[in-house]
């Protein structure tokens, strides 16, 4: 199961029998995929079902509310005049208040609709159709897919004639579409919140898409009951059927014709498209997509130059080569010599206090010479003391004699 | 009894671009090696050189020194006095904050490097100097700054300007790329230039980056008063030294 150049029609009751091989894919298919142009176009395109609505323009409007104005400790938001029930003196008209009007009120000549440039809507359209051959996008889009046997699928025209939808039953179960129209049923389910009461109960996904050319097909009535598919005619397809929510990837299932027609209806690379008058399909930006085949070509090889490496200017952490003496080192290799020159001057000093120490004759010398000197000095004291005393003793002594001689 | 498989024989095909690929990757790898042995020795003799400087430095100042001393010891002997030659280099610091600034007083603290609390900046001394230092000086402290001062201000504050980015000075390849084709290739070449304010110190001066000391240990006396009056701002000459030790 692979998106290829050529596509093979199956035969509408047997999936396995196949009535045309090597069809030509048509150039719709060969578009590059711009989900930004269809993610615009379809933003815009959703907006033109939406039926105007409005509220009333008299809601919250329908009294003789006026400002009390200032000095009577209320707010100056207008109040409901009269008296006789609550709703006298109560606030109204702001969108503030409560049974007030909204603010900015939805009117009905709001612009519901938009207008998008043909050529987008085209190409939109093209490159939804390129997405529904492709199976990754069509997977990605949640399709049960697997049991299919070719994407895109082209089932000859015979289908168009059903007109029970038993046979479209049958017809999807035989080509494995009909795990996709399981899973539309099995996810059913209740809409949340109050657009269940205004007539969308129900939030049901999409299942396949089948398209058809002849305008008198029958199939529309046989698919129509059946949960999830929906018909539509090659010359209407719609880009909210191909990418429903924005999203590429519908699985479409083609008849034989339908499929033919693509090529007049969009054109192909070589000429402009027959029924969209003057439509050229949109071009791709790169013709060789295969990027490694690029880059490791020679032209290109030749020209490039070597990696990068990351030129770091400075070491990651400042280290203070005050203090760091690798630091130090790596900025002033004389610094070395400067240290070692250093610790010999302090060894060289200290040499010279330890010869001082080792003289002992000479510190007993002085120690002697000290104790001579000390004892010289209590001795003298000594000396002096006694003398004060005697001065002392010979002074009372001479007084006492003195009284006692009077 | 399982029947050995025969073998068949199939030469290994390398992808031609695997080919290409590590044949180009060789000749970078080679090229690559070379041009690292040839860093590695040219590195060894830059970096001989880089001592050599060093050293001659080493011995230019102590002459310095000592001429110095030999100076005022002739003098004094002879009863007279010898008067070293004024400095040529000033260190300002700042030492007000930006609030409340006049606005040349705030634009010429910018041309002096000066724009944060505690920036220090060496300046050179000309009439055009003095002008602006007068300008700004309640709001600075300045002085001649010792050698050790420069030095240690250059090795533990250092950094550079380069592309108006503020790089650390850990290795002299940063010193060379900006200052190399001025004669500065290693630090000990940009300490030398900015202590004898030589024919480069423009260059050396605008390559560093304003030094962003931290706040003194101990303190300022008071920021409000110049330093002649027991504060702060101002000329304090030789004392601005140890005001920066407590900075650094």
């Amino acid at each position: 199961m692979t998106s290829v150049p050529l596509v093979s029609v199956f035969s509408a009751d047997d999936s396995t029998k196949v009535t045309a091989k090597h069809i030509p894919l048509p150039a719709v298919f060969q578009t590059p995929i711009r989900p930004d142009i269809v993610s615009f176009v379809h933003t815009n395109i959703a907006k033109n079902r939406r039926q105007a609505h409005a509220v009333n323009p008299q809601a919250g409007m329908q009294h003789s509310a006026e400002s009390w104005g200032t000095g009577r400790a209320v707010a100056r938001i207008p109040r409901v005049s009269g008296s006789g029930t609550h709703r006298s003196g109560q606030a109204a008209f702001g969108n503030q208040c409560r049974k007030g009007r909204m603010s900015l009120p939805i009117k009905v000549w709001r612009r519901w609709h938009r207008r998008v440039n043909i050529k987008q809507k085209r190409h939109a359209a093209a490159t939804a159709v390129a997405a529904t051959g492709i199976v990754p996008l069509v997977l990605a889009r949640g399709h049960r897919i697997s049991q299919v046997p070719q994407i895109p699928l082209v089932v000859e025209d015979k289908i168009e004639s059903y007109e029970k939808t038993t046979d479209a039953l049958n017809f999807l179960k035989r080509f494995g579409a009909f795990e996709d129209v399981q899973k539309v049923v099995s996810t059913k389910v209740v809409r949340a919140g109050i657009s269940k009461q205004r007539g969308k109960k129900y939030r049901v996904r999409k299942g396949p898409l089948v398209v058809y050319f002849n305008e008198n097909a029958k199939l529309l009535k046989a698919f129509r009951n059946v949960p999830g598919v929906e018909v539509v005619n090659v010359t209407r397809l719609n880009l909210l059927q191909l990418a429903p929510g924005g999203q590429l990837g519908r699985f479409v299932i083609w008849t034989q014709s339908a499929f033919a027609h693509l090529d007049k209806l969009f054109g192909t690379y070589r000429y402009a498209s027959v029924l969209k008058d003057g439509y050229q399909l949109l071009r791709p930006l790169l013709t060789n997509p295969d990027l490694a085949r690029i880059i490791n070509s020679n032209q290109v090889q030749e020209k490039v130059q070597p990696a990068k490496t990351t030129k770091v200017l400075h070491e990651v952490q400042k280290k203070n080569p005050l203090k760091n003496t690798k630091a130090m080192d790596r900025l002033n290799p004389y610094a070395k010599k400067q240290r070692a020159a250093a610790t010999a001057a302090i060894k060289a000093n200290t040499k010279g206090t330890k010869k001082i120490k080792k003289n002992k004759a000479l510190k007993k010398a002085s120690r002697a010479a000290f104790n001579k000197v000390s004892a010289a000095l209590n001795d003298a004291t000594k000396a002096a003391v006694q003398e004060e005393q005697d001065i002392k003793v010979k002074y009372f002594s001479v007084q006492k004699g003195a009284a006692q001689a009077e | 009894m399982s029947q050995k498989k025969p073998q068949m024989q199939v030469e290994q095909k390398v992808p031609e671009n695997i080919v290409k690929k590590s044949a180009r990757d060789t000749k970078l790898r080679e090229a690559v090696a070379k041009r690292r042995t040839e860093r590695l020795a040219a590195n060894k003799t830059r970096r001989a050189q880089w001592e050599k400087n060093a050293q001659a430095y080493d011995n230019e100042y102590k002459a310095a020194d000592k001429s110095l001393v030999d100076s005022l010891r002739k003098a004094k002997s002879e009863g007279g006095f010898y008067v070293p030659a004024e400095s040529k280099l000033i260190l300002v610091v700042r030492i007000r904050g930006i609030n409340t600034l006049n606005p040349q007083v705030r634009q010429t603290l910018r041309l002096l490097k000066l724009r944060q609390l505690h920036n220090a900046a060496f300046v050179r001394v000309n009439k055009a100097t003095i002008e602006m230092i007068r300008k700004v000086e309640p709001y600075v402290t300045y002085g001649y700054p010792s050698r050790a001062v420069i030095k240690n201000l250059i090795y533990k504050r250092g950094y550079a300007k380069i592309n108006g980015q503020r790089i650390p000075l850990t290795n002299n390849n940063i010193i060379e790329q900006q200052l190399g084709k001025v004669g500065i290739h290693s630090i000990e070449d940009l300490v030398h230039e900015i202590v004898t304010v030589g024919a480069h110190f423009k260059e050396a001066n605008r390559f560093l980056w304003a030094f962003k000391l931290r706040g003194p240990r101990g303190g300022f006396i008071a920021k409000r008063r110049s330093f002649i009056n027991q504060g702060d701002w101002g000329n304090r000459e030789d004392l601005i030294n140890d005001l920066v030790k407590r900075m650094i």
